[in-house]
């Protein structure tokens, strides 16, 4: 028993980095705008397969697809922005219908272009076991949670250290007194939406490499991503670091203990439970209810 | 004093439009068929825009009221031999009774709602997996009644269940706009506006929203369980399917959801489109053309089509009142 | 040139159509999932058969076979429609399509407007309770069955865990296998997942520390296949041999998986590269590389077999005279033939009792049949492991 509770532990940490590596970009639009981009799971589908795309036709490592995947990420998220902008009333409802008529555009894109087989690395580094005593992971396991480290720890930096990152701070806890302090509020939220392209295009990579991608993948992973983001609270990007463990763990604990067909159901059900009694999330600051 | 909201030349022309459709494709089974799958849709919409209009809320999980409408009736027809006009009331009430279970959400503000919901969705779907014994699983229920044959006219053709729909959707329609009128529906407009200065006036805001999630929740139970008697099969996957929240969307938002014949018509247009144009032009992955559809009402008209229609005249109420 | 030859090719075709339009013409009706999640199947099934019929067409004068085909898009409601608009264009009988939640109402309103539905995609036990007597199927959940409890007598395995998806097909088999292996004394643990899940470590760390069987069997989907395989791959329990139901011992996961399929066991009819013994085999493998320049695969195989199998009582009834007067159903229940998958007969609710698959190993690149011993072209490596 011991031994399976390391392991599941384990294995749910490293699958929680890849969470949280998605679930970043969610909370970063949604912290700056109060916008949630339901097509962001499609985003990080995107790059998926643009790993796949260099893998499949030059053979290389799927990391090295990072530049390629951004670009194109990165151009289809400022699209988004552009487009949410655009909206006049009712902002917050009207984006969360147009980002999600965004990501049933995105995954019929992804289906029309690359076929709706099932995809994943084909690099027989990536896929090497790892052992350390009694747990055991794949290397592009420990290699996107290392990478998932050290782009929260980039991105906090940015938030904390450079003028934009501290622009998007100001503006998104007033936006109006950061008007009026000089800050463009636009240009504030369009870098956070190209940051948000950024965090997708690695989230992509790391997924083709450890899991295996196929088109209808998109909303799933927004739903978790939107769940971990949830439970972290808003405001707080080790907060979603933390809750996206959390689920990791927890889907993985339910694995082991329970039936590994329940792992969703308790998932849904830590997400209804902190909405409903905890609404400032499990490491956030503000409240949420109307 | 004819402050009417139901446009009556555009009621006027989808009751003619009801008439003839069948006489005109009367004969083709397979066009029938579309209707009827585009007005089961019609009466989720309707739901949908309920909710979005009169509550102010947003779901992306009605899904969970039609597979729970559609299971509850499917099994008490099959197992207790409730006749099955009585199941699909049934199946209604008891996605009602589910909807108590969202109560708590009601609290929630705007994007947190919507995908509270869509988490219902997803724990229903679950729980009817894995609940074998009562709903037999994954595995289906295939041996339950088909809509009855009532003083001649048979309602399991073609036809009858087109019949019987558009007098559902149309019944519907009525209660809609008899709630609309009424003084929850006035206190329910005003709460759009400001729910604070309700809350001041005496207006239990939660509670009134409590009704419409109800109400919403047991129509949509009653068409999922319309279309599980119609198709005569259910499983998890397809009870529960996310097509089931995402169509009434599409279609209320193109057809105008602060209006009570957008959705009705949205939704018989957007499916005939979907099946006979967009699959005609691209046959895998036709849904793309629905989700630019979408987003292109969203961004140039989100009143959607009827609320071009109605605009006008709504802006002049507003201006007399 | 190029324009005589073409006319010269229309013309032979018009005489071939001059000489088949004395022979009976009867009209057929099908829908298959050519769109949406199930279109790969679905498109396997309308080639195998669109060889069947021109096979059947050629084999003899005087019944001209001819089908109309609607895609049903993978949807329940697309399907009835399907049905209903084939029966009220003439269809004497309508060949099914796939997925029992698909085939169940398309079925039930086939048998309504009396006509005879055969299908061979769809393995729900629902489907045959019904007791219509106008369903036939030619495989079902039992035959995926005994191709797997065969294998597992014939290896003497002692312990068998069992990964399965909750959907309906998967669900099924898996269920049957727990219950039917445990009958025979092997102990059997049944690990159902939600098909959402990705990271099978946790399952495959309980298979490894705590039922320690031989056997890993997977009742999934390619996805799910590869995830599961990678885990053990990473975690190395300690079994003799990895198998798995459809879609697993196909050359598909060969060629994008290599690394991961080598040893892993799957049902299949046949083995790769295609070798068939039995004369309408070569048949059809030679008809099928003619119209569609490719090898028969598995669906493919199913829709000939089921299609040949009407065409048939088709032609029986016709000749009877009772195709109008509703012998169809009984001249289809007469069936009784040796196939490309094995005998075909059916009881009284339209199933074939007989159906049973073998089991093929991937081996560098081939399938090489397995389990049952008489079928098998090759040893098993057994223990074979992908790692």
């Amino acid at each position: 028993m011991l031994e399976l509770s390391q392991q599941a532990i384990f294995s749910g940490l490293l699958v929680g980095s890849v969470y949280a590596l998605v679930a970043l970009g969610i909370a970063l639009t949604f912290g700056a705008m109060k916008i949630i981009n339901l097509a962001h799971g499609e985003l990080v589908l995107l790059a998926a397969y643009m790993a796949y795309f260099i893998e499949s036709r030059t053979g290389w490592n799927p990391y090295a697809a990072i530049p390629l995947a951004f670009a194109v990420t990165g151009v289809v998220s400022v699209a988004v922005y552009l487009l949410i902008d655009r909206i006049r009333e009712h902002r917050e409802l009207n984006s969360l219908i147009l980002t999600f008529a965004i990501g049933i555009v995105l995954t019929n894109a992804i289906l029309l272009i690359f076929a709706s087989d099932v995809r994943s690395t084909g690099s027989p580094f990536l896929q090497d076991a790892i052992s350390f005593h009694t747990v055991y992971a794949m290397k592009s396991e420990l290699t996107a949670f290392f990478l998932s480290l050290a782009v929260m720890a980039a991105l906090w930096w940015w938030l904390k250290a450079s003028w934009y990152g501290r622009a998007v701070r100001a503006v998104s806890s007033n936006r109006d007194a950061a008007m009026l302090m000089g800050v463009d509020p636009r240009r504030v939220e369009l870098a956070a939406f190209l940051v948000a392209g950024v965090l997708a295009s690695v989230a992509g990579v790391a997924l083709f490499t450890m899991s295996v991608v196929q088109p209808a993948l998109g909303p799933a992973l927004t739903v978790k991503a939107f769940i971990v983001t949830v439970l972290a609270g808003v405001g707080s990007i080790p907060g979603v670091f933390c809750a996206a463990l959390l689920l990791g763990v927890t889907e993985a604990m339910t694995v082991t203990l329970a039936s590994s067909a329940l792992q969703e159901l308790v998932g849904m059900v830590l997400f209804l439970l902190v909405l409903f009694f905890m609404p400032n999330g499990l490491f956030g600051a503000r409240a949420r209810r109307g | 004093m004819r402050t009417l909201s139901v446009p009556a030349l555009p009621a006027l022309l989808l009751a003619v439009a009801a008439f003839a459709v069948p006489l005109v494709f009367g004969a083709n089974a397979y066009i029938m068929g579309l209707f009827v799958s585009g007005l089961i849709v019609s009466g989720v919409a309707l739901a949908w825009a309920l909710l979005g209009n009169l509550g102010g809320m947003v779901s992306f999980g009605h899904a969970a009221f039609f597979g729970v409408g559609a299971y509850a009736s499917a099994l008490l027809s099959a197992r207790s031999g409730l006749p099955v006009p009585l199941s699909l009331l049934a199946g209604g009430a008891v996605a009602a009774l589910f909807s108590l279970a969202m109560l708590p959400a009601l609290r929630l503000s705007g994007p947190y709602f919507a995908l509270a919901i869509l988490a219902y969705a997803h724990i229903f779907k679950i729980l009817a997996t894995e609940a074998s014994w009562l709903t037999g699983g994954s595995a289906g229920l295939a041996r339950f009644p088909t809509l009855p044959t009532i003083a001649g006219i048979d309602f399991s053709s073609r036809l009858g269940s087109y019949w019987l729909l558009v007098a559902m959707v149309a019944a519907c329609a009525a209660i809609y706009l008899a709630v609309k009128r009424s003084h929850v529906g006035t206190a329910l407009r005003a709460m759009a506006e400001s729910e604070d200065a309700t809350r001041v006036v005496g207006v239990n805001a939660t509670l009134l929203k409590s009704w419409m999630l109800l109400l919403s929740a047991f129509i949509t139970g009653v068409f999922g369980a319309m279309n599980a008697h119609i198709i005569n099969f259910l499983e998890p996957d397809y009870a529960f399917s996310g097509s089931w929240s995402v169509l009434p969307i599409i279609a209320a938002i193109f057809g105008g959801y602060r209006t009570i014949l957008g959705p009705v018509a949205g939704a018989v247009l957007i499916y005939l489109f979907d099946q006979l144009v967009a699959k005609a032009l691209l046959p895998v992955g036709h849904q793309i053309l629905l989700g630019v559809l979408l987003a292109g009402m969203i961004l140039i008209a989100p009143n959607g089509l009827f609320g071009l229609f109605g605009g006008k005249r709504k802006r002049a109420a507003h201006a007399a009142a | 040139m190029i324009r005589r030859s073409f006319l010269a090719v229309s013309l032979c075709a018009a005489l071939t159509l001059a000489a088949s339009a004395k022979a009976e013409e009867i009209q057929v009706g099908s829908h298959m999932p050519l769109t949406g999640s199930l279109a790969r199947s679905g498109q396997s099934f309308r080639e195998g058969m669109l060889v069947a019929v021109k096979l059947f067409n050629e084999s003899q004068s005087r019944h001209q076979i001819k089908v109309s085909l609607i895609d049903d898009e993978s949807q329940p409601a697309k399907a009835v429609g399907a049905v209903e608009k084939l029966v009220s264009d003439g269809a004497v009988a309508i060949l099914g399509g796939y997925g029992s939640n698909i085939v169940g109402p398309a079925s039930d309103t086939s048998n309504r407007l009396g006509k005879v539905y055969i299908t061979a995609g769809a393995v729900s036990e629902e489907l045959v309770r019904r007791g219509s007597k106008n369903f036939f199927r030619i495989n079902n959940n039992a035959g995926y069955q005994r191709g797997f409890e065969g294998m597992v007598e014939e290896l003497k395995a002692a312990g068998v865990s069992i990964i399965a998806s909750t959907r309906e097909a998967p669900m099924l088999l898996a269920k049957g296998l727990e219950e039917s292996l445990a009958k025979k004394g092997v102990k059997v643990t049944l690990h159902a997942f939600d098909p959402a899940i990705t990271d099978f470590k946790p399952i495959v760390n309980k298979i490894k520390l705590q039922d320690k069987p031989d056997l890993i069997f997977m009742s999934a989907y390619e996805n799910d296949y590869v995830g599961i395989i990678r885990a053990a791959k990473v975690l190395k329990p300690p079994v003799k041999l990895i198998a798995g139901a459809w879609s697993l011992a196909i050359p598909k996961m060969y060629q994008d998986f290599p690394d991961l399929m080598q040893n892993v066991v799957g049902t299949t009819p046949l083995p790769y590269p295609v070798d068939v013994k039995d004369e309408e085999g070569k048949r059809f493998v030679a008809g099928f590389k003619a119209m569609f320049n490719k090898d028969i695969d598995y669906a493919a195989t199913l829709s000939f077999v089921k299609t040949m199998v009407l065409c048939e009582a088709l032609a029986r009834a016709a000749d009877a005279g009772t195709l109008k007067s509703g012998g169809l159903a009984d001249e289809v229940r007469k069936t009784s033939r040796s196939s490309p998958l094995g005998p075909i007969v059916f009881d009284a609710v339209g199933d074939n009792p007989n159906f049973t698959l073998s089991m093929g190993q991937h081996q560098d690149g081939k399938i090489v049949l397995v389990s049952p011993a008489e079928q098998s072209t090759g040893k098993i490596a057994y223990p074979g492991l992908p790692w």
